[in-house]
């Protein structure tokens, strides 16, 4: 069963200028040659941009033209529908959010929307209203939640996300209290979806991204994701995405080619499809 | 070096203020205007009013009947000061440069470098409307681009409210499906001189060589050609930053008496003047012109333009206007001198009212010549019979 696993290990975000810097991008690399080199090393990315700015048809398709065929995107669902919720035009804002990304569905480009909520979104009745609506708002869409808050890890979220076919985000988070734990659930077959935030406990609740998701995941940590949950998770669902959001100094980058690495040797991964860089920097 | 420019934008800005003074004037029309006045003219007013027809500077009587339900309010400058300043202090802490026009709710702020210290652009960006949301009431459009023109641009397009990025690299396809009236800088006769033959958007333009450029819009053309590209390398000027002065001073040999000479020196000003304004990318909103009489005495006129410009035709007009009336007394006149004030960004051009003046095909074409010649042997070398002394006419 695990062989059948699709696993796809990337980024959240490959726009980075400091990725330049830090050697991930050759010299002189500028923001709009980036996808494509990014695609030579990763199968798929999260784009972060679709929750600062609702996503646009026409520029989601310039920048599928700078996709190799075979990259997959997945894509954060707009802070309108997440952290500043108007109850009377929320509805609006899921419309036009399943248009501008209907480049990406159309294509076949498109794994998951991640619905990631605030560590102030709370399971209590209201939330857990608006979650079921907006998940029927967005019906037809391949969803996955991600929640911060502790509150949502109960048997009975899993089990009504199992229902309703969506996917459940597994986290990798720092050990801090409050925070919604690494629950190794899967709630849809046909996607699991992991996000590695990095575990910097000191920064993650400075307000300042630079800080939160400052960390250089160490071997063993890695290992121990490579060996334990993503086999585990892979053996029940179709396929997966794996991203790292230490974005700080292109450490995301690295772990995520150290787990690619891992991944191909425990014959987890494929070997590197044709278009994928020769070298393992 | 890319760089990562964000504008912040209230759009509507006077009758948003008044909106956050009193929450029940939101959601209907408002007219901000001076109903008093003789010949009161649209000062602001808000996107409701807006849909139905009412611009800015257009008589109040003729935006009333457009929008008869429109709330009127009379204008409050120093409301408006008072909030742009609030407006620039909240976004001060956000980038180490942030340019701040007249009281009309815009920002622009450079946060090209400060990634580090600040965060991603775009969040910086969210986070700078989120506080001027909780802190000032008001709702803020944001766009992140590399250059200032696309940022407005994106602006402009979203208006009137939302977020949009553009990203390096993606400049001219993000222009390219616009309407040129969204292209800042552009101005009217520019318009009217591209959609004589059909060229209504920005890519229709940029698919032109700047030499074909340059037999329908003149000495525009290389100004055009960059336009339309997203290529803008002004910069972001510092809060604080002393706007650029434009004008200059033209004194008399001796003194003079006559009209010719005087709208001569005008002409000269206003050339000068236009260059240095599109140079910087700015246009003006008034002009100050001052007379030096023979006899120490001085006269000022202030005259407003009717849309920001950087047109020397235009500008040449309204100084001659102002001169013209502000020599009163019977006195011979030793010098002639020009301030360009209310400097702005240039604004979006509306082509509601067909300018009857608009120059036609040959005017540009002269133009550009004009410009290659003065180029290659200096500016003295040609001048427009307007801007000589009437005598060597």
């Amino acid at each position: 069963m695990s062989a059948a696993c699709e696993i796809r290990v990337g980024t959240c975000g490959y726009s980075y200028p400091e990725w330049v810097e830090a050697g991930f991008y050759p010299p002189g690399t500028r923001a709009a040659d980036m996808l494509p080199l990014y695609a030579r090393h990763f199968p798929v990315t999260e784009l972060n941009f679709t929750w600062y700015q609702m996503p646009k048809a026409p520029a989601l398709e310039r920048m599928l033209r700078l996709a190799p065929p075979g990259f997959a995107f997945t894509a954060k669902l707009t802070r309108t529908l997440t952290h500043e919720v108007d109850p009377g035009q929320w509805r609006g804002q899921a419309a036009l959010f399943r248009e501008g990304i209907s480049p990406l569905l159309e294509e076949r480009r498109l794994l998951a929307v991640l619905l990631q909520f605030p560590a102030s979104f709370v399971r209590d009745p209201a939330s857990r209203l608006y979650l079921a609506r907006l998940i029927e708002e967005l019906e037809g869409l391949p969803l996955a939640v991600e929640f911060r808050h502790a509150s949502w890890a109960e048997e009975r979220v899993f089990r009504e996300l199992e229902r309703r076919r969506v996917t459940l985000a597994v986290l990798d988070v720092p050990p801090l209290p409050g925070l919604f734990p690494t629950v190794e659930a899967v709630t849809h077959p046909g996607l699991f979806y992991v996000r590695l935030h990095g575990r910097n406990a000191r920064g993650w609740r400075s307000g300042n991204l630079q800080q939160q998701f400052d960390y250089d995941y160490a071997e063993p940590e890695l290992r121990a994701w490579a060996e334990g949950p993503i086999p585990r998770l892979a053996a029940r669902a179709a396929r997966g995405v794996v991203v790292f959001n230490n974005h700080v100094r292109a450490q995301a980058a690295r772990n995520a080619l150290g787990l690619q690495r891992l991944l191909a040797a425990s014959g987890l991964l494929p070997a590197p499809p044709p278009w994928s860089a020769a070298s393992s920097t | 070096m890319e760089r990562s420019i964000i504008h912040l934008n209230v759009a509507d800005f006077a009758a948003a203020v008044e909106r956050t003074l009193d929450p029940r004037l939101a959601g209907r029309p408002l007219v901000i205007a001076r109903p008093a006045a003789a010949r009161a003219t649209v000062f602001d007013m808000s996107e409701e009013a807006f849909r139905e027809g009412v611009r800015k500077g257009m008589p109040l009587a003729r935006a009333l009947r457009l929008c008869p339900q429109a709330r009127l309010l009379p204008p409050r400058p120093e409301r408006y000061a008072r909030a742009m300043r609030l407006l620039l202090e909240a976004a001060l802490p956000y980038a180490p440069r942030v340019e701040s026009g007249r009281a009309d709710g815009h920002l622009f702020l450079d946060a090209t470098g400060t990634r580090r210290l600040l965060g991603p652009p775009m969040d910086v960006a969210w986070r700078l409307r989120r506080e001027v949301r909780d802190r000032l009431g008001l709702s803020p459009i944001w766009t992140l681009a590399p250059n200032k023109l696309v940022a407005k641009a994106a602006s402009r397009l979203v208006k009137p409210e939302g977020e949009y990025i553009v990203a390096e690299g993606e400049e001219e396809s993000f222009l390219a499906p616009l309407p040129l009236e969204l292209i800042p800088g552009l101005e009217r006769r520019d318009l009217a001189a591209l959609g004589a033959f059909r060229l209504r958007r920005a890519g229709e333009v940029a698919a032109l060589a700047l030499e074909e450029l340059r037999i329908l819009c003149g000495e525009r053309a290389a100004f055009l050609h960059e336009a339309v590209r997203g290529i803008d390398p002004s910069p972001v000027r510092a809060a604080g930053d002393p706007a650029p002065e434009v004008g200059g001073e033209e004194r008399f040999d001796g003194e003079t008496a006559d009209e010719g000479e005087l709208f001569a020196a005008a002409a000269r000003l206003a050339e000068r003047a236009g260059a240095e304004l599109r140079r910087l990318r700015l246009a003006a909103r008034r002009l100050r012109v001052s007379l030096r009489y023979a006899d120490g005495g001085s006269a000022h006129r202030r005259v407003p333009l009717l849309s920001p410009t950087a047109d020397d035709f235009l500008l040449r007009d309204a100084v001659r206007r102002a001169a013209a009336a502000a020599w009163r007394r019977r006195v011979r006149l030793r010098g002639l001198a020009l301030a360009c004030e209310g400097l702005v960004f240039p604004p979006a051009q509306l082509t509601l009212f067909p300018d009857a003046g608009a120059p036609g095909k040959g005017r540009p074409r002269l133009m550009a010549a004009v410009d290659r010649v003065r180029r290659r042997f200096g500016e003295e070398a040609l001048r427009v019979a307007a801007a000589l002394p009437p005598r060597a006419a």
